[in-house]
């Protein structure tokens, strides 16, 4: 009986041993940057126990929010290059440098699976008096100091597509900040504010029941969600030196990862993020899935940040020029 | 008629039902703990029920939801510690009862009161949804910035003997409320570019440190005193109890549905509106407010519940959360291919009688599992203090630590648990510092909206509220409750206000 007990313990004793060698052989922690409930949180929660599936290991996930993004940021950057901690994140931690929230951005990580980007659309209230962007800017034009954008803060997308049309063609207008695009767009529904740019999928609903009207869609091309909405270079081409541009999801690792971690994580959520059940809930929610990795992933998220990065430093909302970072002018 | 049937749902089928009563019994305890969040819970569903149906998902959901409104105030009344933020006004006269060994029938009246909240609260939701989200959609920035002046001049009826000292602790509140990133500019405020401030401070850890430690440390006072021994025969208020809370009741349940309906307004100040409703309109209580008054205890348990059916309301009729877990809930329903906003009432009515029909039933286990075991439950009073302290400080501990999973929140903590003993040493209350917090940033951002919506001038803001009705009324109510204490109010109307 006791020779039984040391075998079980001895063979207990090499599973384990032989579990280490392989990844993963404990619980990975996942760190949201941003809020429960909030579009990170969501496609986060959706992709990843599809992704859990393939790596054959258990991903906790956990909201470490706080400084736009920035604490969850550091808390992965801290931690052992791993891949027993990911970074589950947007495109916030791109303008860091520039905007002054800290040292550190994607290039101190390797981009796991850059999931899906989402399209920008302005929407207005239903009583605005315009229905399109020439006349939303005809209006701003004729009403200056009067028409009220919602804003996310500096950096957030509102600023960024506010940006954009300031280059093209300034405007005078009043941005009232709010916590993020789901309050301001309840402030919209409420007549509060006239004009927010928003992400496609947290406005289409409201669009569909009338609360609230689409203005254009900040794209290239027309959304397929919302077929009779004109992207805004049928109106004004000049916009499309900026464009396709539009918020992303990403899971990162650590920079020092070893390779063969990285190539398990990749494959993973490669194949989680081509899940049809995922793929459904993308489309509902009107994002467009990139499921990007490795030198493609590494080469778009430069390219965002330059364009990005240079555009909010000539509308003069930067703290640090991009220069500084060695980030090159696009 | 065929949506209306889905109500029946949740009560019908034996698996739903008992799903709804774990997720119940679950929040109960999930509530009662300081720093275990029902926030905190919904969000690891998410991912546990991700393989699950909508139906299941949602019973487990809305039982730990209901529950863990009203689990707070177990802690809050046994331990002065509130399980969670709507629990606080609670605590303030629930814990001397506890101290005058009425804990069981604290408690038996919280849960009693609660279930009467969250029925009125399920009620509103089911006939009135359309109607209360049309009004909550009406609050622009100047209005949330009025609601909020009006919780600041709580901090009267919180600030005990001294209203001096009241005032400095609301305003400690406010301060400490204001550190961190600004989220409007990103900029840093009182941060002294330490990464740690940039989050801010954990305003839980502030409440459990504020209640608990300094608690803990006061007993030290008297750590020999024999603790106070419980009476324990009557817990079920009896019915002529509740039928004589019954005005105040529904005051405070419509408090809580409409506070709790407003997106960007939680149980936690409807609570302490609530609360402070009770002490304007109890003409004499039975025992002073602040020293274990019945009132302090309808009023906020009654409002917090209520506030769990009003933040169903903007959830339902527009995709918009009502709070923190409505925002976890729609994402959920997002996941369950399910599209949460105006749409859904007329696509998919049955899963808003699913929701109404969950409620409700966790409403019925939660008197159910609030009343039974509650003499077990106030044995921790009587405990020694020997083990209680340590106890206190244990669940402190965890508590501060698994808000966010970080040690700095465990040193805010223990300094703000260290800083309320003295605090309370020399007679500040220390109510209006957690007021103080919850208000600062609903306070501050709405000033903020408001005047930059107004082109920035004081004037035109002004304008502004006198011709919309609704600031009007919100106006006309601060300066009343104002006037009605000066001197020459008292003098005209003659009233000992």
């Amino acid at each position: 009986m006791k020779l039984n007990w040391l075998g079980a313990v001895v063979a207990l004793g090499m599973m384990t041993g032989s579990a280490l060698a392989q990844y993963p052989n404990k619980e990975i922690q996942g760190i949201i940057q941003w809020g429960a409930g909030g579009s990170t949180d969501v496609v986060m929660r959706a992709v990843t126990p599809h992704a859990e599936a393939v790596l054959g290991g258990k991903v906790v996930m956990q909201n470490v929010t706080g400084g736009v993004g920035a604490i969850g940021l550091n808390r992965v950057a801290d931690a052992p290059a791993d891949g027993y901690t990911l970074l589950m994140g947007a495109e916030n931690p791109l303008l860091y440098k520039v905007m002054g929230l800290g040292q550190k951005d994607y290039s101190d990580f390797v981009p796991i699976n850059l999931i899906a980007r989402g399209i920008p659309i302005i929407v207005a209230k239903p009583d605005a008096p315009f229905n399109t962007f020439p006349e939303m800017l005809a209006h701003i034009k004729a009403n200056p100091r009067s028409v009220k954008f919602g804003s996310t803060g500096p950096g957030g997308l509102p600023s960024v597509v506010t940006a954009m049309i300031n280059n093209k063609a300034p405007m005078q207008i009043i941005a009232v900040p709010y916590d993020g695009d789901g309050p301001a767009l309840t402030a919209l529904m409420g007549g509060a504010i006239d004009v927010m740019p928003a992400v496609l999928g947290a406005a289409i609903e409201n669009i569909k029941a009338g609360r609230m009207k689409a203005i254009a869609i900040f794209d290239t091309q027309a959304n397929p969600a919302l077929p009779n909405v004109k992207p805004v270079v049928e109106t004004n081409p000049e916009f499309g030196a900026f464009l396709p541009w539009g918020p992303f999801f990403g899971v990162f690792a650590k920079k020092g990862t070893p390779d063969d971690v990285v190539a398990k994580l990749t494959a993973a959520y490669a194949a989680g993020v081509k899940h049809p059940d995922f793929v459904k809930l993308m489309d509902t929610r009107g994002f467009t899935i990139m499921n990007i990795s490795g030198n493609e992933a590494t080469s778009f998220l430069a390219k965002w940040q330059s364009n990005t990065a240079w555009l909010l430093q000539d509308a003069g909302v930067t703290k640090a020029s991009p220069a500084t970072f060695n980030i090159p002018r696009p | 008629m065929q949506a209306f049937s889905a109500f029946l749902i949740p009560i019908l089928d034996l698996q739903l039902l008992s799903l709804v009563a774990i997720g119940t019994f679950a929040g109960i305890y999930i509530g009662a703990i300081p720093g275990l969040s029902v926030t905190m819970a919904v969000s690891i569903l998410i991912s546990f029920t991700f393989k699950w149906d909508v139906y299941p998902a949602l019973s487990l959901m809305i039982g730990i939801f209901m529950g863990g409104v009203y689990g707070g105030s177990r802690t809050a009344i046994l331990l002065n510690i509130p399980g969670a933020p709507a629990a606080i006004a609670t605590a303030l006269d629930g814990y001397p009862m506890a101290k005058r060994g009425e804990a069981g029938e604290a408690i038996g009246i919280t849960t009693v009161m609660s279930f009467f909240g969250g029925f009125v609260g399920i009620i509103v939701l089911a006939v009135a949804a359309p109607l209360v989200s049309d009004f909550a959609l009406r609050f622009q920035p100047r209005d949330y910035m009025l609601l909020a002046v009006l919780g600041i001049l709580l901090v009267g009826s919180l600030s005990g003997d001294s209203l001096i000292k009241g005032v400095f602790a609301g305003a400690l509140g406010i301060l400490i409320g204001t550190v961190g990133l600004d989220p409007l500019t990103i900029a840093d405020r009182f941060t002294f570019q330490l990464p740690e401030l940039r989050g801010g401070i954990s305003f839980i850890a502030v409440m459990i440190g504020m209640f608990g430690i300094s608690e803990a440390l006061m007993q030290l006072h008297d750590v020999n005193k024999a603790a106070i021994k419980q009476k324990i025969s009557r817990i079920v208020p009896s019915w002529g109890t509740v039928r004589k809370y019954l005005p105040l009741s529904l005051q405070s349940s419509g408090i809580g549905v409409i506070i709790g309906a407003l997106p960007g307004t939680g149980g936690d100040i409807a609570a302490l509106m609530a609360y402070d409703h009770a002490k304007r309109v109890t003409k004499n209580p039975e025992v002073p407010f602040g020293e274990g008054a019945r009132e302090g205890l309808v009023a906020p348990e009654t409002a917090n519940n209520a506030a769990v059916g009003g933040a169903f309301i903007p959830m339902m009729t527009l995709g918009i959360p009502g709070d923190a877990v409505t925002a976890i809930m729609i994402g959920a329903l997002f996941i369950h291919g399910l599209n949460p906003g105006p749409m859904l009432m007329i696509e998919k009515p049955d899963m808003f009688w699913f929701i109404v029909g969950a409620l409700t039933m966790a409403n019925c286990f939660m008197l159910l599992f609030g009343l039974t075991g509650i003499k077990t439950f106030v044995k921790i009073v009587e405990m020694p203090r020997s083990v209680l302290i340590p106890l206190i400080f244990l669940l402190s501990i965890v508590g501060a630590y698994a808000v966010n999973g970080s040690l700095t929140d465990v040193y805010w903590m223990l300094g703000f648990g260290v800083l309320g003993y003295f605090m309370k040493l020399y007679g500040y209350q220390l109510g209006p510092v957690i007021l103080g917090v919850i208000l600062s940033r609903l306070l501050d951002d709405n000033w903020r909206r408001a005047i930059i919506s107004e082109q920035e001038s004081l004037p035109m803001l002004l304008k502004g509220i006198v011709t919309s009705p609704l600031s009007l009324v919100l106006m006309v109510s601060v300066i009343l409750i104002i006037a009605a204490k000066t001197p020459l109010w008292r003098r005209a109307f003659g009233t000992r206000g």
